[in-house]
């Protein structure tokens, strides 16, 4: 009885843990630039995506996971490259009803230095979307963003799945 | 107030005469005469335009900087250009003196993402603030040609009363255009003005042609009402072509002879689909069979014509064939479903051809009157160079380097126009949207079900 109780628990163990890790791949940029591990319930846009655009969709309507590669900027920092595009969202012509949630602060992604924030905007239909990005500065010059995006507050409140995929972002240069 | 204008009038022009403006500068003065002139009317052009449209942020950035490449290349750096996009349906495009250029969306939408035909326009009305086809024209209205001869550095002194007067001027002049003589000056500074700053010089032909198949079947063409018949402005533009190929060099690196010499042996005709998917099994009559490798079904294209050679464009969007027709030879451009994109005639006789790296011209070998020379055709826009430079030339290969031909015994290149791609400097990342994943349904009719469409909604 003792000996059944005892795989009895470890099937249990076994079941939790199966039920608490989620299933993620390994991508890899077919360009070379990086690697991360995302979980399986994002799925990769080959339509939508090019050269210097990767593109995800999540499980939820609107969930979106972007990656840009903007080729050499003149941009001297992240800082700098963040404060121009946001400025940019804002205008005329920018994003409708442009918010920011989080402010500009500092992140690490794969090593490098990058700068992430929080907003909030209108599309075309007007339903309300939330986006977290990271802008960075890659060494050489190349500018790179991470766009995480729902219309749901907790993209830009709680982006775990976004830390995730950060937490095992890898470049390749 | 009649007798004041009056008075200023005769006291500029005797200014003009004692030269006692000698001390001030002849052309900061001009252009601020014509930056007021123009400041003061485009206002009502805006308003009557629809107002300013701003565009979306990459578009607005990549228009910007092709505006500023180009402005770069301007000669009078007395002027401060500005571009303002408005908002008209109608395809158009305007400068005033002082350096403001106007294109409406309509314009920016016929075009889309072609940057060598945007860089023609802009070019043309940059050519035209360059040319002050402006301020001659409302002289000569005014009938102040003489002040325009001599030089219009004293008309700051003429502010108000004549201002108001050449603002009218303008207005009405913008209606009839600057003139036939101004326009032919301005399309030729304008492609010269878009090459320096690194667009294709061609694409001043393909906007034109663009614009007149447009023109056919649009209401909103206004773009020809002032200006010269299209015919007569695609001849001169395609005649200014040669100027910005380079002139043809005798080839003294061997080391480039043995790659020409290697290319014709990897792959004589360009024979091999780059797409692996049609085996070309032999050309004559009829037409060119194909084998189509994803069903094994044998294609023959130009099935009513005798084709003498067949060759792939480099990246496989093409099939070139030489035809026979009525003795002389054509080229037939067939794109991967075997329909004819193109047929290039009016040559007279082709006697062989070869594709560009790029896939967008081509070389033909063409007989003329003193021999044959090589002349390049354009892809996207009909328009012909003759590249060998008055030499007799009889065998053309284009390699990444250039465009290589015989002449006798010897081998020369030429290089057509560099095209630099526009890269904006400060970009900012897209902001994507989900796109709305249209599934079709299932509906069950009695004992059958049915396939319905999913309805289609446009971001």
């Amino acid at each position: 009885m003792k000996q059944f109780g005892g795989a009895f628990a470890i099937l249990l163990a076994v079941v939790f843990c199966a039920a608490g890790t989620v299933h993620a791949f390994v991508f890899t940029d077919p360009a070379g630039l990086y690697s991360t591990q995302i979980a399986d319930s994002w799925v990769y846009q080959a339509h939508h995506s090019t050269e210097h655009l990767v593109v995800f969709y999540g499980d939820e309507d609107s969930a979106l996971l972007y990656f840009e590669r903007l080729g050499t900027v003149s941009y001297l920092s992240a800082w700098e490259f963040a404060h121009r595009s946001l400025e940019l969202y804002r205008s005329p012509g920018g994003l409708e009803k442009f918010e920011m949630v989080r402010d500009l602060a500092e992140v690490e992604v794969g090593g490098e230095a990058g700068v992430s924030c929080a907003y909030t905007y209108q599309d075309g239909q007007g339903n309300q979307l939330w986006e977290y990005r990271v802008f960075l500065v890659l060494p050489g010059g190349e500018g790179f963003s991470i766009a995480f995006s729902d219309s749901r507050p907790e993209a830009a409140d709680d982006p775990r799945q976004l830390e995730e995929i950060l937490l095992h972002w890898r470049w390749l240069f | 107030m009649r007798s004041q204008y009056w008075s200023r009038y005769i006291c500029a022009v005797l200014l003009l005469l004692l030269g006692a403006a000698a001390p001030c500068s002849a052309a900061g003065l001009s252009a601020t005469f014509e930056r007021t002139l123009g400041a003061g009317t485009a206002p009502s052009l805006v308003k009557e335009y629809g107002g300013e449209y701003i565009l979306p942020i990459q578009e607005r950035l990549r228009v910007e900087e092709v505006f500023a490449r180009l402005a770069a290349q301007s000669e009078r750096q007395d002027v401060q250009y500005t571009l303002t996009v408005l908002n008209s349906r109608e395809a158009n495009a305007f400068s005033l003196p002082g350096g403001f250029i106007f294109i409406t969306r309509g314009l920016l939408n016929l075009i889309g993402s072609d940057e060598a035909q945007l860089a023609a326009v802009l070019g043309h009305e940059i050519a035209h603030v360059e040319k002050k086809h402006g301020v001659n024209a409302i002289f000569r209205q005014l009938g102040l040609s003489v002040l325009a001869e001599v030089g219009a550095f004293a008309l700051d002194f003429l502010s108000g009363d004549l201002l108001r007067a050449a603002g009218l001027a303008l207005t009405q002049i913008l209606q009839a255009g600057w003139g036939r003589e101004a326009e032919f000056e301005a399309d030729a500074l304008g492609q010269e003005i878009a090459a320096r700053a690194g667009f294709d010089p061609v694409g001043a032909i393909s906007l034109l042609e663009k614009l007149i198949q447009a023109e056919n079947s649009e209401e909103s063409m206004h773009i020809f009402r002032t200006h010269p018949a299209s015919g007569e402005r695609k001849k001169r533009l395609e005649e200014n072509l040669a100027e910005y190929w380079s002139e043809p060099d005798l080839v003294k690196d061997f080391s480039a002879l043995e790659r020409l010499k290697q290319g014709r042996i990897s792959d004589p005709g360009g024979r091999t689909d780059p797409r692996a998917r049609y085996v070309l099994e032999g050309v004559g009559h009829p037409g060119v069979k194909l084998v189509d490798q994803q069903n094994g079904e044998q294609v023959v294209w130009a099935e009513n014509a005798f084709v003498k050679e067949a060759a792939w464009s480099p990246d496989g969007t093409y099939l070139a064939l030489l035809v026979d027709a009525e003795s002389l030879g054509e080229l037939w451009l067939f794109d991967r479903w075997g329909r004819v994109f193109r047929k290039i005639s009016g040559l007279g006789e082709i006697n062989g051809f070869c594709w560009s790296p790029q896939g967008d011209m081509l070389a033909l070998e063409v007989p003329g009157s003193g021999g044959l020379r090589i002349v390049a055709a354009y892809l996207y826009a009909e328009a012909f160079v003759d590249v060998s430079g008055g030499r007799q030339a009889e065998e053309a290969v284009w390699l990444e380097e250039g465009l290589y031909f015989r002449s006798g015994a010897d081998w020369y290149r030429t290089e057509p126009p560099q095209a630099v791609p526009v890269r904006v400097a400060e970009p900012v990342p897209v902001v994507l949207q989900r796109k709305r994943i249209l599934t079709p349904t299932l509906v069950k009719e009695g004992n059958t079900f049915r396939l319905t469409r999913p309805e289609l909604t446009v971001p």
